[in-house]
């Protein structure tokens, strides 16, 4: 191509670039009102990011009159599968801002930097959820994984958070290397770093499969660290337990399916016959790459199930129920079918509600109570009603019990297993057995806080919660509630985006 | 097969580069580790030249010898000093690492023997910087500017994290 | 004329040595050295496939690379000095208040 097209294109490409162009002037904003502002702690920062993710919000919306590209020369794909990653992460963003006014932990401290590297991140994992050059990807979750290491560390004068944010860095950096060693020997195989011709590459020619093999795993050590899945979830129960609440909840959400956007995106594009039309397509003849995904998410779930069983800390236990959910939603990977992405994809909102909610409850608590033990929260029922049933209802939907939202995603996943044929059905006993195991522990948290009295010494009179947290709590557990019981504008939602470009 | 003086250049520097990267694995004082890193640093630096790349073996004396390891060597001395303790370098694990790690070499020798890579092609030892700095500035361009986020963000969250308050 | 494999092997052996310092060194500062020298490893093997195909791709990646590589060091680096302000550790065997 000649050097005045690329120029041409990466102009013409600004237009399909105006969310991402959007939170960069809003991140420049934040850092010159921060300095402005500096004298007083004022709300006005939260203020500006909020203003400024509704005019994103609006940008996001509009992409979708202007249809599926791929821009700036192949780097970045604007389709409905994208546009779908950006809204569910503009969407996390807001709510942690919210979550974030509320904080005791935050409280008294400066909040310019937090919020503006809250703005940061989100850029990133817009740009993760769009990218589909090597470059861009690696950078991309860089730039997640770098601002995730400060925001972790944000309460530095808490031995924990800084703890955190050493363990999460030195596990960052090691998986993004064996990640860049894994692309390095695909450079090699293929010449390329375009994932769709990487694919092309791939399909037209045999290529070595036990390079390719080591190839995948290593890069699927970057992915799985993203996602904290088994084997590179070690930084995820001690970070999302020393880092502050708000940014627990955020790690929990945004990255993790940020990571499910990259390795559906990749897999799919570089490692499969994938054309954008079929329902249902197959893996490279020479890597059973659908296997390995599907043993990791056995292991990941099975893992992160039993170790919670252990757990006294319920941001903890959180923790590991997580890495368990990361099994799960594999489950939609492994089938290479649009009912898999798109069961992915379903999951994936309805574990935002849910997981929200959870760690949101664990917030109201830990500041009122000051603690985060299961033991501390005995006969919490008795006293604070509204967060202990909200509680409830996002422990049930996160078991996957109807009449809620976690029973509807749950459903479509094992649906979508089953029907790719019986070389997975093993795979769904193990996520069936797993969510017998996940009922037990769930179970535990809602028996101290609903059946067992209140431990001696702490006064049994109610406490008092505020209007603002109580609005929070409906606005995440009556969509856990609705969509387990009328799913259709959701499931809508997500089979429209479930096609990602095939080519460029 | 004769030895040419390219072969003879390229061993004297591989076996620079694994010699010092040896030495900062398995040394007991940081500051020997410190230094072994300079020298690999070099010893590859000077291996992109012989590949022809030679705007990133500057780049690899500026970034890595003039920046990240001068940062590294702060981190080492202002580790020294505030603790006033000797800096533990005991190796443990021994055993298992060098178990997964030789496992994990001789799968990558498995790999590079049976893909039948080509010897090295082009010699032709032209700048390449023109080519680099065009391809930053039209395919690579959004990375480049991602790349900027980065480091500002970066920026902020090192300076927050250092910073007294 | 050396091949390209020549130069794969020694970027192999760089990048294990690299994972030997992570798995094993429990110093702090010595981890993150351990990761530099696996990040020149990748840097290398970019370098040579870059020749091999005779596209600069690889080279440019390796810029990101150094990028990526600084940026974190700068923020590790930070990490570590808050840490050493509170306590004098660092041997990482001793970070051991979570999950107790």
């Amino acid at each position: 191509m000649a050097l005045s097209d690329i120029i041409r294109d990466n102009i013409n490409s600004l237009n399909y670039f105006l969310p991402e162009l959007l939170l960069t002037g809003l991140v420049l904003l934040m850092i010159i009102a921060d300095l402005l502002l500096k004298k007083e702690r004022s709300p006005w920062m939260s203020i500006i990011a909020l203003i400024g993710s509704g005019v994103v919000l609006f940008a996001i919306i509009n992409q979708y009159e202007l249809g599926s590209r791929s821009i700036f020369n192949n780097m970045l794909a604007v389709d409905e599968f994208s546009i779908f990653f950006k809204l569910l992460f503009l969407a996390t963003t807001i709510l942690v801002i919210f979550l974030s006014i509320a904080s005791v932990e935050l409280s008294g401290r400066s909040v310019g930097e937090y919020f503006t590297l809250l703005m940061i991140l989100t850029l990133g994992l817009f740009l993760m959820a769009s990218a589909t050059h090597m470059i861009t990807i690696f950078i991309a979750i860089e730039l997640v994984s770098i601002i995730s290491f400060a925001l972790v560390t944000y309460l530095k004068t808490r031995r924990r958070s800084s703890e955190a944010g050493l363990k999460y860095a030195i596990y960052g950096a090691f998986s993004s290397g064996l990640m860049l060693y894994g692309i390095s020997i695909l450079y090699g195989l293929t010449g390329t770093l375009n994932i769709y011709e990487i694919g092309e590459v791939l399909a037209g020619r045999d290529t070595n499969s036990l390079a390719l093999l080591i190839s995948v795993l290593l890069i699927m050590a970057g992915f799985g660290y993203k996602i904290a899945s088994v084997p590179f979830h070690f930084w995820s129960p001690d970070v999302y337990e020393g880092a502050p609440t708000p940014i627990t909840a955020f790690l929990s959400i945004g990255p993790k399916a940020a990571g499910f956007a990259v390795i559906i995106r990749f897999f799919n594009v570089a490692l499969s016959n994938y054309d954008g039309v079929a329902e249902q397509w197959l893996a490279l003849s020479n890597i059973n790459w659908p296997q390995i995904i599907a043993v990791i998410a056995a292991a990941t779930m099975t893992l992160g199930n039993l170790v919670a069983i252990a757990q006294d800390n319920v941001k903890r236990l959180l923790a590991y129920s997580s890495i368990a959910h990361a099994g799960y939603a594999l489950l939609g990977v492994v089938v290479l079918s649009s009912q898999g992405v798109y069961a992915t994809l379903f999951y994936l909102v309805v574990y935002y509600f849910m997981n929200l909610g959870a760690f949101f409850v664990v917030i109201i608590f830990q500041d009122i109570i000051g603690s985060e033990k299961i033991d501390d929260f005995k006969g919490l029922a008795s006293r604070a009603p509204i967060p202990a049933i909200a509680m409830g209802v996002f422990l049930f939907s996160l078991t996957g019990l109807p009449p809620t939202a976690g029973f509807i995603g749950k459903f479509y996943l094992f649906a979508a297993l089953i029907k790719a044929g019986p070389e997975f059905y093993w795979l769904a006993i193990v996520g069936l057995l797993n969510s017998v195991v996940a009922l037990y522990y769930y179970a535990r948290i809602l028996k101290a806080m609903f059946f067992d009295k209140i431990s001696e010494g702490v006064s049994p009179e109610p406490l008092k919660i505020s209007p603002y947290y109580v609005t929070l709590l409906a606005v995440l557990g009556i969509p856990t509630i609705l969509v387990g019981l009328y799913w259709a504008p959701l499931a809508n939602l997500a089979s429209h985006s479930v096609h990602f470009l095939p080519t460029f | 097969m004769n030895i040419t003086l390219f072969d003879t250049i390229f061993y004297l520097l591989a076996f620079l580069t694994l010699g010092s990267a040896a030495i900062m694995v398995f040394s007991k004082n940081v500051i020997y580790s410190a230094v072994g890193l300079l020298f690999t640093f070099f010893g590859v630096a000077g291996i992109y030249v012989l590949l022809a790349a030679d705007f990133v073996a500057v780049v690899q004396v500026l970034v890595y010898v003039g920046g990240i390891l001068i940062l590294l060597l702060f981190g080492v001395m202002l580790s020294n000093k505030i603790t006033n303790i000797e800096i533990t370098t005991e190796t443990l694990h021994f055993l298992p690492a060098s178990l997964v790690v030789i496992g994990i070499f001789v799968v990558l020798y498995r790999v590079f023997i049976t893909t039948d890579w080509n010897p090295v092609g082009s010699y032709n030892f032209d700048p390449t910087t023109h080519e680099i700095g065009t391809l930053l500035m039209t395919d690579y361009l959004i990375p480049f500017e991602i790349a900027s986020i980065l480091l500002l963000g970066a920026l902020i969250g090192a300076a927050y994290i250092a910073r007294k308050d | 004329m050396i091949p390209a494999s020549y130069y794969l092997y020694l970027s192999a052996i760089l990048f294990v040595l690299g994972i030997i310092g992570v798995l094993v060194r429990r110093n702090l500062i010595l981890i993150l050295i351990s990761i530099e020298l696996m990040l020149n490893a990748v840097n290398l093997t970019f370098v040579t496939f870059s020749n091999y195909w005779g596209v600069y791709d690889g080279q440019v990646f390796v810029l990101f690379i150094m990028v990526a590589a600084s940026a974190q060091v700068g923020v590790g680096l930070a990490l570590v000095k808050t840490i050493f302000k509170k306590k004098a550790i660092v041997d990482v065997d001793k970070f051991n208040l979570l999950g107790q």
